[in-house]
């Protein structure tokens, strides 16, 4: 590192390159010894640019004075060009001294290198996937940690604290802490949308999503379009997050990890299956009662916590008119029921709805749904979210799956994030603009 | 037929014959219904493994007609048209016709399929001979874990290694595959590759497949031969236990014998 050059060598650089323009190569590469080993307090750099030839040769003696330990970033050249050395603490004294007696001047290009390292790692950090710096520095386009999404939610929460709150509904197994975004211009519990993504952990695209939309209701209300209008009436909960131990598994130890992680007494395996622990048609057909089935429903109903605190949460609400719950893949838009083949009393609302939400889907990319009925569409599901939520009457209770249907399934290319929420962001709103027009 | 290019009217013509008129000709399906779809994804994993073809490799586009046909003695037969993609690039790959029998007996499904094509044999035979030199011309033999990785990418240098994949685990979920139950390709978990004498490729693999409706994830070891031309030849053998299986907190109460997840669950 720096610029130790053996005595006579020619490989002088050809072309004069800015301080400015090295110092970060520089530094990169200092940090990566300050982390190790050295440290470089109290070294300054000093600049010299030789004006006759005797300066130069006085300059270009202090290379051969090898217990100075100078390193030189810029070596001597010829006249008029720079020469950047950093002179290492104990030898400043001395330098600078010898430089004065021999009427060579100079100047301090750097006061002290270690500040400057420390600052650039700072820099660093803060510009990798550890901590962006606000919602928009945020990276849209990428997968992210339980802590970097919470890390996004506060910072959303900072930055628009008329509009934002974060709702702390309870706790999951593992003790992590379930979050729920409420967006709200103000009134008393108006009549609200409910929206909840990464219910089923490994369906990462799903999460992703969620923070897309997040940020997306903060600039529709910024700029006075989209959902603003449906702020105006209503209040939006989001919750990103809605099973963080599975999501932090899915990370740790197994992409494909779907359930909670729960261990109930008597049971082999871990995990219910979050999406059959609902208090709707519990234990019938279209779910299992093997603890490690990956559609196991549980020892009863509400058993795990990530669902507990959501039921909770919209019993004492009382005021949720739309419950929009997403999962991936398959690119599906189902309403209830799905642990009977009864048709819902509104099927055929809900039916028109979904074609029109489709179509919205499709008008931005072209990506085909199918769209039903749960039981008719995709299976027979018992104790499933939307069941529940529809029969505490929410008459407009969907869920979604999004994209693929299978080439990639729940390992979706992350550039996909983006086009599938803004697509999904379309048929959303459609169902949000529904229940603000049919207020019941 | 040489230089089908589209859905000839002569196809069109056979498959009008082929199904059955009048009242006991079965019941027309919903286009968009699971059951068509699973169908339509049956015959082109028959097909993706037959044809012994990495650049031939083809997923569902759209269903456009189905129909389904109670056989007595013999099981359900499903009559589909539809449309397909390249399995790589999504482009449109032309219609196929087809038809899936999923025999009462359980044995795998009985599958016939006829497809026009968008790009002609000899693209497609290059396309073949470019994957297996890149294959070939790897300076040591290939291992490699987790593909697509858990952010859904595929390293360019394993492209060809992935699409053999593709091509091999389709004949595992055709065979596997019946009226209710679905699979697909989740992920790739590990692959290991033998130098052969001759000019074969062959591969170790461990693969990932997505059960529906029972979302489970079968693990599933598969070892192949390739030679572009040449049908793939595939010995596989499936963990009958779902990949969630650790310990819980005791020993299981209520539910009689673990079901494997071989059987479809109670759906």
């Amino acid at each position: 590192m720096g610029f130790k050059r053996p005595q006579g060598t020619v490989g002088m650089q050809k072309q004069f390159s800015p301080l400015t323009m090295r110092l970060p190569v520089l530094l990169a590469a200092l940090v990566a010894v300050a982390t190790c080993t050295k440290t470089f307090v109290g070294h300054q750099v000093l600049r010299i640019i030789p004006q006759s030839d005797e300066e130069l040769q006085k300059v270009q003696e202090l290379q051969d004075l090898e217990h100075l330990q100078l390193d030189f970033w810029l070596a001597p050249r010829k006249l008029g060009l720079p020469v950047d050395i950093r002179v290492p603490f104990p030898s400043l004294q001395a330098v600078k001294a010898h430089l004065e007696a021999t009427g060579v001047s100079y100047s301090i290009m750097i006061e002290d290198v270690q500040a400057l390292l420390d600052e650039e790692q700072r820099e660093m950090l803060r510009s990798s996937r550890q901590l962006p710096l606000d919602t928009t520095t945020f990276n849209y386009d990428a997968y992210h940690t339980i802590d970097e999404i919470y890390n996004f939610m506060d910072m959303l929460v900072a930055e628009n604290p008329n509009l934002v709150s974060k709702l702390e509904i309870g706790r999951s197994t593992e003790n992590r802490p379930l979050y729920v975004l409420k967006f709200s211009t103000g009134g008393t519990n108006r009549p609200a949308v409910w929206i909840d993504t990464g219910i089923h952990s490994r369906e990462w695209v799903t999460q992703a999503s969620g923070v897309w939309f997040a940020r997306k209701i903060v600039q529709d209300h910024a700029n006075n379009e989209g959902v603003a209008s449906i702020l105006e009436t209503m209040d939006i909960f989001l919750e990103i997050v809605t099973n963080p131990d599975g999501y932090a598994y899915t990370h740790t130890t197994d992409r494909m990890w779907r359930k909670t992680r729960s261990r109930h007494s008597g049971a082999i395996c871990v995990g219910v299956d979050p999406n059959r622990n609902w208090d709707a048609g519990f234990g019938d057909a279209g779910a299992s009662s093997y603890s490690c089935s990956e559609t196991y429903h549980g020892p009863y109903p509400n058993s795990e916590p990530e669902v507990k605190s959501i039921v909770d949460f919209v019993k004492s609400h009382g005021n949720i008119k739309a419950f929009i719950s997403i999962h991936s893949y398959s690119q599906l838009l189902l309403y209830p029921y799905g642990y009977t083949e009864t048709p819902a009393p509104n099927a055929q609302e809900l039916h028109e709805i979904s074609a029109k939400a489709v179509a919205a889907l499709s008008s931005l990319y072209g990506t085909q749904y199918e769209y039903g009925s749960i039981i008719t569409t995709i299976y027979r599901a018992s104790g499933s979210t939307v069941d529940w939520t529809y029969n505490q009457g929410i008459k407009y209770s969907f869920t979604f799956e999004l994209r693929d249907t299978g080439r990639y399934g729940f390992l979706l290319p992350a550039r996909q994030i983006v086009p599938t929420a803004e697509e999904t962001w379309l048929a959303l709103k459609v169902i949000m603009e529904h229940a603000r027009d049919n207020i019941y | 037929m040489p230089g089908l290019r589209s859905s000839p009217p002569a196809l069109l013509l056979l498959f009008l014959l082929a199904v059955p008129r009048g009242s006991r000709a079965g019941q027309a399906l919903e286009p968009g219904s699971r059951s068509a779809a699973a169908a339509a994804r049956v015959a082109l994993q028959y097909r993706n493994c037959q044809a012994g073809s990495l650049g031939g490799l083809r997923a569902l586009g759209q269903v456009r007609k189905a129909t389904l046909k109670n056989i007595p003695e013999s099981g359900h037969k499903y009559y589909l048209q539809f449309s397909t993609e390249d399995y790589r690039t999504g482009e449109d790959a032309g219609n196929c016709l087809a038809t899936v029998l999923y025999p009462k007996k359980k044995s795998r499904p009985v599958v016939s399929i006829k497809c026009s094509h968008t790009k002609d044999q000899k693209e497609i035979q290059e396309e073949d001979n470019r994957f297996y030199q890149r294959i070939r011309h790897q300076s040591k033999p290939i291992t490699a874990n987790n593909i697509p990785d858990s952010y859904g990418n595929i390293e360019p240098a394993l492209e060809p290694v992935w699409a053999l994949a593709v091509a091999g685990s389709s004949s595992i979920m055709w065979e596997k595959s019946t009226e209710t139950l679905g699979y697909f390709l989740a992920q790739v978990k590990s692959v290991r590759q033998w130098i052969r004498k001759d000019d074969f490729l062959e591969f170790d693999y461990t693969v990932l497949l997505h059960e529906m409706p029972t979302q489970e994830i079968i693990s599933c070891h598969m070892r192949l031969t390739w030679l572009p031309g040449r049908p793939l030849k595939v010995k596989h053998f499936c963990a009958s236990e779902g990949h969630g299986a650790e310990e819980g907190s005791g020993a299981e109460s209520g539910s009689a014998a673990a079901p494997s997840a071989e059987k479809g669950a109670s759906f």
